[in-house]
């Protein structure tokens, strides 16, 4: 179990059941974030009643930093709507943001829902409800004439079974005031009667979606449908039917369907609370496209053609600009130069997305939080209405850290999966549309134009660094690492100060070559092994060690280990008897990253010209930079 | 599994569903605890089933009369998944 406060977050959340129980025990207040995350994930029927019962023992316990709001819902319908109420109740606690959403419940009578809105002074609404969960019986919803009967005349049964539960629903919202959400009717799972099912609307199957049509189709504004018919086919409809539940205690859903009723339920009550998203920021590399734009260029990045991964990366471009052409503003955040990261908008003629669809474009070398926070301010919108999206788990860590308001999407490592994950998030579905929402995308981008000013607040990077726990090993080249090396040197453009390109020959020679010191760097980190990440070369002349090449993975920028690099080139130029490190900055279309980076090292300025910019260290006055990164091992050490 | 195996393993399943603590035990039965009605029953059979992987036929775990029967009755559902 982790502990230190530095790895808070990251736990918070990963929590399952076990830390919750783990934190109970201790008498956390962290309890209810982890709390809110376990229940969240929780599919299975048993670990949220687990959440549940935990829940109950900690309010029970006086454990402070819960409830902050509290909602009133009645349940009523044609089944027991016990346990399902404690999963609901559970779930719906969970969507708070900061603490805990607790649910007032009064259950309704089992199969007693039609007198309980009909009599106007019933229990119904004496308890005042905000919210009623309507689950009208399913057994009920039966074509009750012949499958051969007329398909006009089973048309009607089917109307006129809609217009009454959506009738039931008008008076029950007249007379509390509340909202109403309903569930519609479960898909018959049995065979019979065959084939003939799809040839009337007399057959279970027909007659059941023909109804649930009609309910959608004609509920007004404060009926929201809780679609058991979508969520069933979605899980399987055989799997959420449970007979012998049903004939023991009345049970309607089998248990672990209950979840997803439950789950949705939630959603929907949240989202009476809480405005849906309204701005989808985008990574660039290996999540718009595959590959590194600013090293691999246009000709090399992935995105349409006739490769299965680069039509991965378009199908979610084009999801994408579903979203947008329902209102979802789109802006990008992104660590890249922005000549770089705006050219694949401007001239690639597979992406869909163009330069005019997003709202605000933030690629440059800050961390991406502050970019967040940008963007917002752009746009002039809070910070909880943006969603980011990034393949990267440590940049989505960072964000969660730093930006807790900011909703995140971990996409993965399978771009085939990108598009269906950004349809499923949930965070931007529109309860109408309307023809503002069209427009919405334009007039942020408007907004976007006027607010240039921009102040970037800083972030607490120090704890974050030291939450990320990275180890790094530095070792002199090794005839292993000769191909990695080779690869990098000859394809790095961006961190490469003097893009300076070798054979693997000419690499290979300098694992005995006396008058060079070279060593290649690897970095973990908690999330992983970003293996070989860095490449420097120095040449020794007489008392000064020149730095012929040093060039860095874009994706460990701003770690620190930019900081280590220069305290190991220090660090063996001192054992070659060397007093001064000489740097050159040698200016390509692409490098311009690295233009300050002797500087920033602490390198002074020698001289200066168009084509080639000296720095140099004194070794003498040099202290070696602090980082928090753990150095496990460094080169040229024989131990 | 022993009886006293099965009843171990079924605290874990009454921890998660009891707000008080409940010992579990052969003779205790629902009428011996307050929080112990006939809803809070359905989520401990459910609770149960999904911890052995058994699954009950319709009525029977109504019909034992305290643990010790049940924890037999798992049992028996069990050795049978074994064989099938």
């Amino acid at each position: 179990m982790m502990s230190s406060e530095a790895v808070a977050a990251p736990l918070k959340q990963k929590a399952g059941l076990e830390d919750v129980r783990e934190l109970f025990a201790q008498r956390s207040e962290e309890i209810w974030p982890a709390l809110r995350a376990a229940t969240q994930a929780a599919s299975d029927f048993s670990e949220v009643l687990a959440l549940a019962n935990l829940r109950k023992k900690a309010l029970k316990a006086g454990i402070s930093g819960g409830i902050d709001k509290t909602i009133r819902l009645a349940m009523i319908g044609g089944s027991n709507l016990y346990p399902l109420h404690e999963l609901v109740q559970q779930k719906i606690g969970a969507r708070s943001a900061t603490g805990w959403w607790e649910t007032e419940i009064w259950k309704g009578d089992y199969d007693n829902y039609i007198a309980e809105i009909f009599d106007p002074e019933s229990e119904l609404y004496i308890f005042k409800p905000e919210v009623i969960f309507l689950i009208p019986s399913n057994q009920r919803c039966v074509y009750q004439g012949a499958l051969t009967d007329g398909p006009e005349l089973q048309k009607v049964a089917a109307t006129k079974m809609a217009e009454e539960l959506l009738n039931l629903c008008r008076i029950a919202h007249e007379r509390s005031g509340a909202e109403v959400i309903v569930a519609n009717f479960l898909p018959a799972a049995e065979f019979d009667p065959g084939s003939f099912r799809v040839r009337t609307l007399g057959s279970n199957w027909n007659f059941r979606k023909l109804v649930n049509m009609e309910l959608g189709l004609n509920a007004p504004s404060y009926v929201h449908v809780c679609d058991a018919e979508f969520l069933a086919t979605r899980r399987g409809a055989a799997t959420c039917h449970d007979p012998r539940a049903w004939f023991e205690t009345k049970q309607l859903y089998s248990s672990d369907f209950a979840v997803d009723i439950a789950q949705e339920v939630a959603a929907i009550a949240a989202s009476l609370h809480r405005p849906s998203k309204k701005v989808l920021a985008l990574d660039l590399d290996n999540t718009l496209w595959g590959g590194v734009i600013g090293d691999d260029g246009m000709a090399g990045i992935e995105i349409g053609g006739t490769h299965a991964r680069g039509e991965a990366f378009r199908q979610f471009q084009l999801a994408i600009a579903s979203l947008a052409q329902r209102g979802v503003v789109l802006a990008v955040c992104s660590k890249n130069d922005y000549k770089n990261a705006a050219e694949p908008f401007e001239k690639h003629p597979e992406m869909v997305l163009r330069l005019k669809d997003i709202a605000s474009f933030q690629a440059n070398w800050e961390p991406k939080s502050e970019n967040l926070r940008r963007i917002a301010q752009e746009l002039n919108l809070g910070l909880d209405s943006i969603v980011f999206v990034d393949d990267n788990p440590a940049e989505i860590e960072i964000v969660k850290q730093f930006v807790p308001e900011i909703e995140t999407i971990w996409l993965g490592p399978d771009p085939s999966e990108y598009a269906s994950q950004l349809l499923d998030c949930r965070f931007f579905e529109p309860r109408s549309i309307t023809t503002d929402d069209l427009k919405r995308g334009e007039q942020y981008q408007q907004q976007a134009a006027r607010a240039q000013a921009m102040n970037a607040s800083e972030t607490d990077m120090d704890s974050y660094l030291a939450s990320l726990e990275m180890h790094s090993v530095i070792s002199e080249f090794t005839e292993v690492d000769v191909p990695r090396i080779s690869q990098l040197i000859n394809k790095s453009n961006q961190f490469n100060v003097t893009t300076r390109r070798r054979t693997e020959a000419e690499v290979e020679a300098l694992l005995t070559d006396s008058d060079h010191y070279a060593f290649s760097v690897r970095l973990a980190d908690k999330f992983g092994d970003n293996g070989l990440i860095s490449v420097v070369i120095v040449k020794v002349e007489g008392a000064t060690a020149v730095v012929d090449t040093w060039l860095m993975s874009c994706r460990v920028l701003k770690r620190q280990m930019e900081d280590e690099v220069v305290n190991e080139i220090v660090r063996l130029a001192g054992k070659r008897s060397c007093t001064t490190v000489l740097g050159n900055y040698l200016p390509t279309e692409k490098n311009g990253m690295v233009r300050d980076l002797f500087p920033r090292m602490g390198f002074e300025l020698v001289e200066e010209s168009t084509e080639r910019t000296t720095y140099q260290l004194s070794i003498e006055n040099f202290t070696p930079h602090k980082t928090h990164i753990q150095m496990d091992r460094r080169a040229y050490d024989t131990n | 599994m022993t009886q006293t195996e099965i009843l171990a393993k079924m605290q874990t399943v009454f921890d998660d569903v009891f707000l008080d603590d409940v010992k579990v035990a052969p003779e205790l039965s629902a009428k011996d605890v307050e929080e112990w009605d006939s809803l809070l029953q359905i989520s401990l059979v459910l609770g149960v089933e999904k911890a052995f992987n058994v699954r009950f036929r319709v009525g029977e775990v109504e019909a034992t009369k305290n643990l010790g029967e049940f924890a037999d009755l798992i049992q028996r559902r069990m050795n049978e998944g074994a064989k099938a």
